[in-house]
């Protein structure tokens, strides 16, 4: 507070006397991360650095055998398309409902009530229902035998619909059903931050733009967009984080036809492995893989932006 | 207000995407009901059916009955609400803290806690399993509350670091003027002007700890938490009485939403995107 430290606070012990209320108010939260967060993770770091069976530290072994396992190549393949695969059509769908539900319209209060729901449902519940609409006598099969009926029925068209298996089929099938069922799970959150953004834009700026003789797609390019583009940014960077640690869905669906890496490095740490050192390195990689696309993120799209504005 | 062709072809294909995404986000839910009340004849075989004739309540009834739902409810709802009690109390002061410190040094200790998300939680999970095992907090009330604790805290910093940004200074130094000690100042200007904010990150957490799965996994031997209990039923195959366990779990997201969604007025989460 201003007027409070007109007074001279050099030394730290003064310097405490005073500010005794703000440590105290923000002791126990950086306590507690440091505590239980920050010490298990340089713990995992440790670990990835030794090598299983032999004391030597550091040791790049786990490191090794992981990069030698096919598994992993895979998982880390895997994790990287449904990551890229779910945000983006996290964001654009995203986008399209925050704009509609920008607008007024009759019962928007419901509509907006209704998407937000997938929040509150858990991850595993959410898992466990994809795994109803998306397997092999599922209910997206169902939907389209009766897409197929209605197709049937103009004359002279036969459509023998075979039902598809999407979840254990393997390829980009699986990996395309996890990137629907993460996007149903996770759209309320990037609908909110979309519609936080739309409304800080100040109508005039639109109305400025129609006095100019602005089209619709041209006020949404110029006006909308650009100053969406933090709101972009923020999505991005959580949606990253959570995405490629995609896990309880993985593991839930598709966890025994293709890896991604949370279930990769469950698979190491439970039976039969039970490595914890391959784990800990996977999740090391994990880790690096996040803050590596995040700063790639930054750097081509923030700057550049910055740099044409 | 005139209605050219043009603008009806607008109209339409507004309200038909409206229509579009809202029925695809109940369609799971629709689901999940429609199970739990399903007789097996509908559920099974190569084509189910899209909805029922016939609905049943016998697994329901069936989970009632077995105590399945009750003891996993109560464990649930009381994690939860300890669980946002507890990080309310300690993220709203330090977020406090943080949001009246000057920038350089705000900015990369609000970073820092985001970026202690990136680790995947199982890894962080496992070594606090261990942990908590030593000290013997495994299987019981507070091991959990403490582990749901660990990644409320950041996410509910962030939220409320940028309401109280967004509450302005003036408010206090008048409270000051006043003849106010900073404590009382605290307690009855600036906390009751970040309620909104306060509120949403509340839900949030709430919402968190209810379906939280992982560390309810690692940290339970005996006692079932709600989450657990469906996933050993999806484990186990049992379709309608998984749909039945999973639709309770549901059930309290509906008010919680609804209040949820009322209270976000822009201000709340833009502040924290600022940050």
């Amino acid at each position: 507070m201003a007027h409070l430290s007109a007074r001279g606070t050099r030394t730290p012990a003064t310097w405490l006397a005073r500010r005794w209320l703000d440590v105290g108010c923000a002791l126990p939260l950086f306590a507690y991360v440091l505590l239980l967060t920050v010490v298990p993770i340089l713990d995992t770091v440790r670990l990835s650095f030794t090598g299983s069976g032999d004391a030597a530290f550091p040791s790049l072994a786990s490191y090794r055998a992981i990069f030698a396992s096919e598994v992993f190549r895979t998982a880390v393949g895997n994790t990287v398309v449904v990551a890229l695969l779910s945000m983006a059509l996290q964001l654009l769908v995203g986008l399209g409902v925050a704009l509609a539900l920008h607008r007024r319209f009759p019962l928007r209060g419901v509509v907006r009530t209704i998407v937000l729901l997938p929040l509150g449902v858990p991850t595993v519940v959410a898992g466990a229902v994809m795994l109803l609409v998306f397997a092999r006598s599922g209910y997206a099969n169902a939907l389209l035998f009766a897409l197929a009926d209605l197709v049937n029925l103009v004359p002279g068209v036969q459509w023998q619909f075979t039902p598809l298996a999407w979840v254990v089929a393997g390829g980009w099938r699986s990996l395309l059903t996890l990137a629907i069922a993460d996007m149903w799970k996770v759209l309320p959150l990037v609908v909110l931050i979309f519609l936080a953004g739309l409304q800080a834009i100040a109508p005039e700026l639109y109305e400025a733009a129609g006095v100019d003789g602005a089209s619709r797609w041209q006020r949404f390019r110029y006006v909308t967009l650009p100053l969406l583009a933090p709101y972009v940014t923020m999505a991005v960077i959580l949606r990253a984080i959570d995405a490629f640690r995609l896990f309880e869905l993985a593991l839930v669906l598709t966890g025994r036809v293709e890896p991604v890496l949370g279930t990769y490095i469950w698979s190491r740490y439970g039976p039969p492995t039970h490595d914890p050192f391959t784990a800990a390195a996977a999740a090391v990689v994990l880790a690096g893989l996040i803050a590596a696309f995040v700063a790639l993120y930054l750097a081509l799209v923030v700057r550049r932006a910055e740099a044409t504005a | 207000m005139r209605s050219s062709a043009g603008e009806r072809v607008g109209q339409v294909s507004f309200a038909a995407w409206v229509l579009l995404f809202t029925l695809l986000v109940l369609f799971p839910l629709y689901l999940l009901v429609m199970v739990s009340v399903a007789p097996g004849s509908a559920i099974f075989g190569e084509r189910p059916a899209l909805w029922v004739t016939e609905p049943t309540l016998r697994f329901w009834r069936r989970v009632i009955e077995r105590g399945d739902l009750a003891a996993p409810v109560v464990k649930s709802l009381t994690v939860a609400t300890a669980v946002t009690l507890a990080a309310i109390a300690l993220a709203a002061p330090a977020a406090y803290v943080l949001a009246r410190l000057p920038a350089r040094v705000r900015y990369p200790l609000v970073v820092g806690l985001l970026v202690t998300r990136m680790f995947p939680e199982f890894v962080v999970g496992v070594s606090v399993a261990t942990r908590f095992a030593q000290l013997g907090l495994v299987d019981d009330y507070p091991g959990l509350i403490l582990a749901h604790l660990i990644p409320s805290l950041p996410f509910v910093a962030w939220i409320l670091v940028g309401t109280f940004e967004g509450i302005p200074r003036d408010l206090e130094q008048a409270a000051a003027v006043d003849g106010a000690s900073r404590l009382q100042t605290l307690a009855r200007v600036v906390f009751p002007a970040a309620a909104p904010g306060i509120a949403v990150a509340a839900l949030f957490v709430w919402l968190y700890s209810w379906n939280e799965f992982l560390y309810a996994r690692l940290l339970t031997t005996s006692q079932n938490t709600l989450p657990l209990q469906v996933f050993q039923a999806v484990d186990r195959g049992a379709k309608q009485q998984m749909a039945a366990v999973a639709a309770v779990l549901v059930l309290p997201i509906l008010p919680v939403v609804y209040v949820l969604q009322r209270h976000l007025r822009p201000g709340v989460l833009a502040g924290a995107i600022k940050a």
